[in-house]
């Protein structure tokens, strides 16, 4: 199948509220594809529609080969779901959690047995397993809730947001397992998240959605270099801005930034920095701080969008201390 | 990709629903005994008014009217039975309502299982509960002199009401808590409950009743069901209670059950 996820003008109103305002997603066999936006873009309520919890208003989706409206149970069958917030019953224990997605996926005893041995001791959950899930922490949650999606060894994995919340530590343990089902089991992964460094380092493609709509999308390379100049980020006294503005203006495009932040797109590039400098003190302006970013995600979603994420959300933010592996190790999956 | 393939192929053929039916009300029963605090209102305080009213009713039981009983906890022990079932049945309620809030319940309909499963399932577990509080009730007041009179086949009528009373309570509630998705507003019902039974002859005789609030008791399906369920403790086996206790149950499961399974087919259809 080239395109296990297929959306086509997909809609979704809440009473007056247009949700999401025709999505149109392909994605294809074998590819993670980060869904990157906002809290409230529609990035859940998209996800919601392909894994057949919610309707669509208007539109089509095709998920594993079927359609989500006309033939639901036989997309349920072939997808994996682990949703925002893990939702796990804190009394059960992880093995009766997976005995008990087994039974409703409807795996035979004997295979489902084999399944959750390997599974639990690919999340690193063996010892835990016997727990009830109420004592675990939020990583060891999100890895027994990737490990209840992927029971059935589904086609395509939906993960909805899935370490928000984390700590660094099980934030890299979950990509790495990411990396893993897609690199070595060929699953393919529609992810969606609001911090900038978990698409970039995940995903081979980006979907950005802003208000209900997907405004651009391609490989997080191919978005960088479309933006093309390095963003300058320069931070001046608040009576001096408006005249710090009328300066930079003349190096490039200016670009949205925090408030209280300056941020110019060097049509020159890098070597554009030094001029810069040079104009603001003759113009007399005091820079307290000067930055000067390479193109970033965050630049592609502004450019987009005509605004930065909300929180300027990326996972360092959030609390990652390290570096995940970096993306050149799993370009040669299969 | 092939594994995949077999495996969606099997859940289409392995995936029997009483097979889905039944893990998911062995979840349902395993995780309402994991909560030990919980326990208290279905299993203790019918306990607790059982025997403040022995002992304070016990001359109570030579006013004209009172059934012939050879002591108030045999005229008591019909009304624990059906307090405790019917104080568990909101708990029942309660914890599909905690898997729709928390998302379990999202994880459910997401999978391939039967949409019915997932209400039978909840009731499933809420008549296993019924059923174990018939039998800890009778291990615990039988000592007490409590004697079951129309003897093993009309305890074993009992034990099936209590199943029957848990699924008919269980699933008027459970409309409730899918219909709304709150705990909150399923644990708020737990005084119409109080007063339904209050309302009801669950703990006096109607025949020691008058005006309005015996009017009411008469037609309260309640109190139809409690003298059912009495008779077969202070009486030899007749069919007569034997129906009682068990039809007036199935009607009201009767009439739940189709609440609950059309609020849970709009809900899983949003």
């Amino acid at each position: 199948m080239r395109h296990p996820v297929i959306a086509e003008g997909l809609v979704r109103h809440f009473g007056d509220v247009k949700a999401v305002d025709g999505v149109d997603l392909e994605v294809r066999d074998g590819e993670i594809v980060g869904f990157l936006g906002p809290n409230g873009a529609g990035k859940s309520t998209t996800v919601r529609m392909l894994v057949t919890l919610l309707t669509p208003t208007a539109g089509r989706a095709m998920v594993a080969g079927f359609d989500v409206v006309a033939d639901p149970q036989a997309v349920r069958r072939r997808i994996g779901v682990a949703l925002q917030d893990a939702a796990i019953d804190p009394l059960m224990t992880g093995t009766e959690l997976l005995d008990l997605q087994a039974v409703l996926y409807g795996i035979p005893k004997a295979q489902a047995r084999q399944r959750k041995g390997e599974l639990l001791e690919r999340v690193g959950l063996t010892a835990a397993a016997d727990r009830r899930v109420g004592t675990y922490s939020g990583g060891m949650r999100r890895r027994l809730d990737l490990a209840l999606s992927l029971i059935h060894e589904p086609q395509v994995l939906f993960l909805d947001e899935p370490t928000t919340g984390l700590d660094p530590m099980s934030r890299l343990a979950l990509w790495e397992e990411v990396r893993f089902l897609n690199r070595e089991l060929g699953t393919t992964v529609l992810l969606t998240t609001q911090y900038m460094e978990e698409a970039d380092q995940l995903a081979d493609r980006i979907a950005i959605i802003d208000h209900g709509k997907i405004v651009t999308e391609g490989e997080p390379r191919m978005l960088k270099e479309r933006i093309g100049a390095p963003t300058l980020l320069i931070d001046v006294p608040t009576d001096q801005h408006d005249a710090a503005r009328d300066v930079v203006a003349r190096f490039g495009d200016l670009r949205p930034t925090a408030e209280g932040t300056l941020g110019v797109g060097l049509a020159n590039g890098a070597g554009g920095m030094a001029d810069v400098v040079r104009a603001l003190d003759e113009a007399g302006i005091r820079v307290r701080h000067m930055e000067l970013n390479e193109p970033s995600l965050d630049d592609v979603f502004a450019e987009a969008t005509g605004h930065r994420l909300e929180g300027a959300t990326n996972a360092a933010e959030a609390g990652v201390a390290d570096e995940p592996a970096p993306k050149s190790r799993r370009r040669g999956r299969r | 990709m092939s594994t995949t393939v077999e495996v969606a192929a099997a859940t289409e053929h392995h995936g029997g629903w009483l097979a889905q039916l039944l893990a998911l009300a062995r979840r349902s029963f395993v995780g309402r005994l994991r909560q030990p605090a919980l326990l208290a209102p279905p299993f203790v305080f019918p306990l607790f008014f059982a025997a403040l009213g022995s002992a304070s009713f016990s001359r109570a039981t030579s006013l004209p009217g009172f059934p012939e009983v050879d002591s108030f906890l045999d005229f008591a022990f019909a009304g624990a039975v059906l307090q405790g079932v019917m104080f568990g049945s909101v708990q029942g309620a309660a914890d599909l309502a905690l898997d729709i809030e928390q998302g379990f319940y999202d994880r459910l309909i997401a999978s391939p299982v039967s949409r019915a499963s997932i209400v039978l399932g909840r009731l499933g577990g809420a008549a296993g509960i019924g059923v174990l509080q018939v039998l800890v009730f009778a291990a615990i007041l039988v000592p007490f002199g409590v004697q079951i009179k129309s003897g093993p086949f009309g305890f074993l009528v009992l034990v099936l009401a209590g199943a029957l009373v848990s699924t008919a309570f269980g699933s008027l509630l459970m409309s409730m808590a899918i219909r709304t998705g709150s705990s909150e507003a399923v644990q708020g019902s737990f005084p119409l409950v109080f007063i339904s039974l209050f309302l009801s002859s669950a703990f006096f005789p109607r025949q020691t009743m008058s005006g309005w609030f015996k009017r009411v008791a008469d037609i309260n399906p309640i109190s139809h069901l409690v003298e059912g369920l009495r008779g077969l403790v202070i009486e030899e086996f007749s069919w007569r209670w034997a129906a009682q206790a068990t039809l007036v149950p199935i009607g009201l499961a009767i009439l739940g059950i189709a609440a609950a399974l059309s609020a849970n087919r709009k809900r899983a259809a949003a």
